[in-house]
């Protein structure tokens, strides 16, 4: 009976949930889904990291190159971060070129990357004028359930952290790049940003990780990427109904506790991962 | 070898293993819209060291292992009745398959994820492999999709695409004829060997790809290149059917154990 009440007035069924101060699922307005991470899985890839947040699940892989930095900044190197939405993930998403969705979600990790100044380009310098690095990090969605970006964030920060770099040295005789599979380095990550997505029901009600039926049922989405010290990095509200200073602050105070705990995980993971 | 498989929705199993299957997908059932899939991979190392599971007490039974992987692939399978009845056929199913590996699946980066030479040549391959263990009949004018995702390759790709999709079809109850199961065998030095890694293929030998339906013994798909002496061919085909059957009993289990869970 409910299935059906459901399907005919899903937006009435959700306001039911809501009064209550909860959600289908189970989850409270400002609670987030269980979050797994996997970090270093694939191995043909320089970095690799497995996000879970719920059902929604993205998997980022990171693959460095050389290339020959442009002429006006010739001691930077390049991040190229790309999202992919294949039909894999959900039956709204159909083969071909890239959907808008996807180009949209690219952007945004490639504004949080500019933004967060998470890796410090000049680190990924070889030689000045003639050689960096350049990390090409391609996420892509295995299953689609609501708050891609968030998902997306989070993957790709711990991909970066995962990354290892081996030593290059640029023989002087031959002018040609020797590399060290031997020695490899972590990435120096400067900022740990961290995104925390919303959900705007009604034009009232802001409830935090949206679930794929709860982004369809929305009247707007909010985005905020936190860094470490409070710090915004960016703020991503596409249109959508209207929010006010004040919800505007109290989401502002959940990112910053979201950061927290994303980082609690992240440090963990990491930890567990050391010793091999 | 070891398997670990779950559903979307219903619960979910995660593990990597060294050998590249996987399958994902959701259970909804729509009017209009089936969707299965599995999770899976599977490993060559031993169990009981490889497996780490953490289970989680939560409503949606997640369960997450930890394993030290070389080879993932993902799959979902998509039926469905709609619209566009252009390509529909009057009397069976139509089966699409579409092959796309991830640019960091390979040693070298992959530009084109798909539509490729080698993405097509795949996914006609795998259409060719479904077509004839899915009961297309019983489903007219409705078109199943399988999308194929490779996370890494490590070898076998057809293979493992082909057992992960198995089990994503059978995970959307689509009716087939039987599993089928794939692997890959090759022969150097006098020697016939089952399931090649990536090193293994790349140093040239022959290569057989074998797509079986153990019940029954048939050969859903053989593809072999490069030369081989007649004399040989049965040793090599007898490893890869041996192999096949194999990954069978290992399927057939988890998703019996699935199925009463």
């Amino acid at each position: 009976m409910a299935a059906g009440f459901k399907t005919v007035e899903p937006l009435e069924y959700y306001r039911r949930f809501l009064k209550e101060n909860c959600r289908p699922d189970g989850r409270e307005l400002g609670e987030f889904r269980t979050t797994t991470v996997n970090i270093g899985s694939i191995s043909t890839a320089d970095g690799s990291a497995l996000v879970k947040l719920g059902n929604t699940t993205v998997i980022c892989g990171v693959k460095a190159e050389f290339a020959a930095p442009s002429t006006d900044a010739p001691d930077k190197g390049y991040v190229v971060p790309n999202v992919d939405l294949p039909p894999l993930c959900s039956s709204r998403f159909r083969s071909g070129p890239p959907g808008e969705e996807a180009q949209v979600a690219s952007q945004f990790i490639a504004d949080v990357i500019e933004n967060s100044q998470i890796i410090q380009k000049e680190d990924l310098c070889i030689s000045p004028g003639k050689l960096v690095w350049v990390l090409y990090c391609d996420l892509i969605c295995l299953d689609y359930d609501g708050n891609i970006l968030d998902a997306c964030t989070f993957a790709l920060l711990a991909a970066l952290k995962n990354v290892q770099l081996p030593e290059v040295t640029i023989n002087e005789e031959t002018a040609l790049a020797e590399v060290n599979l031997k020695k490899k380095s972590y990435l120096n990550i400067r900022t740990h940003p961290v995104a925390t997505s919303f959900a705007v029901f009604d034009d009232t009600l802001l409830i935090v990780d949206p679930t794929g039926e709860e982004e369809h049922l929305a009247t707007g989405t909010l985005t905020i990427v936190m860094d470490e010290e409070g710090k915004l990095c960016c703020l991503h509200k596409p249109g959508g109904s209207g929010l006010t200073g004040a919800k505007l602050q109290d989401c502002m105070s959940r990112a910053v506790t979201r950061h927290k705990e994303v980082k609690k995980l992240m440090d963990e993971v990491i930890k567990s991962m050391k010793p091999k | 070898m070891f398997v670990n498989l779950g559903w979307q929705g219903m619960g979910q199993g995660w593990t990597q293993g060294s050998q590249l299957k996987g399958a994902r997908g959701r259970h909804m059932q729509d009017r209009e819209r089936k969707t299965g899939g599995f999770v899976l991979e599977v490993t060559q190392l031993p169990l009981a060291e490889a497996l780490k599971v953490e289970g989680e007490a939560d409503p949606q039974r997640t369960v997450e292992c930890e394993l030290e992987g070389v080879g993932l692939a993902h799959v979902s399978v998509l039926f469905q009745i709609r619209g566009s009845r252009a390509r529909a056929l009057p009397d069976r199913a139509l089966v699409n398959c579409q092959y796309s590996s991830a640019t960091f699946s390979t040693g070298e980066r992959k530009r084109r994820p798909h539509g490729d030479r080698k993405s097509c040549e795949m996914g006609l391959q795998l259409r060719q492999t479904f077509e004839a263990a899915i009961l297309t009949q019983l489903h007219p004018r409705s078109q199943i999709d399988i999308y194929v995702q490779v996370l890494q390759a490590d070898g076998g790709t057809y293979a493992a695409c082909v057992n992960a999709a198995t089990l994503a079809v059978l995970d959307a109850g689509i009716p087939m004829r039987d599993f089928v199961c794939a692997c890959s065998a090759g022969f150097v030095d006098g020697t016939a060997l089952a399931d090649l890694s990536h090193v293994e293929e790349a140093a040239g030998g022959p290569q057989l790809a074998l797509a079986l339906l153990p019940a029954s013994g048939q050969i859903a798909l053989l593809e072999m290149d490069a030369r081989l002496h007649e004399d040989h061919l049965e040793r090599v085909l007898e490893a890869a059917a041996q192999a096949a059957r194999d990954v069978h009993t290992l399927l057939d289990r988890v998703v019996r154990q699935h199925v009463r869970e």
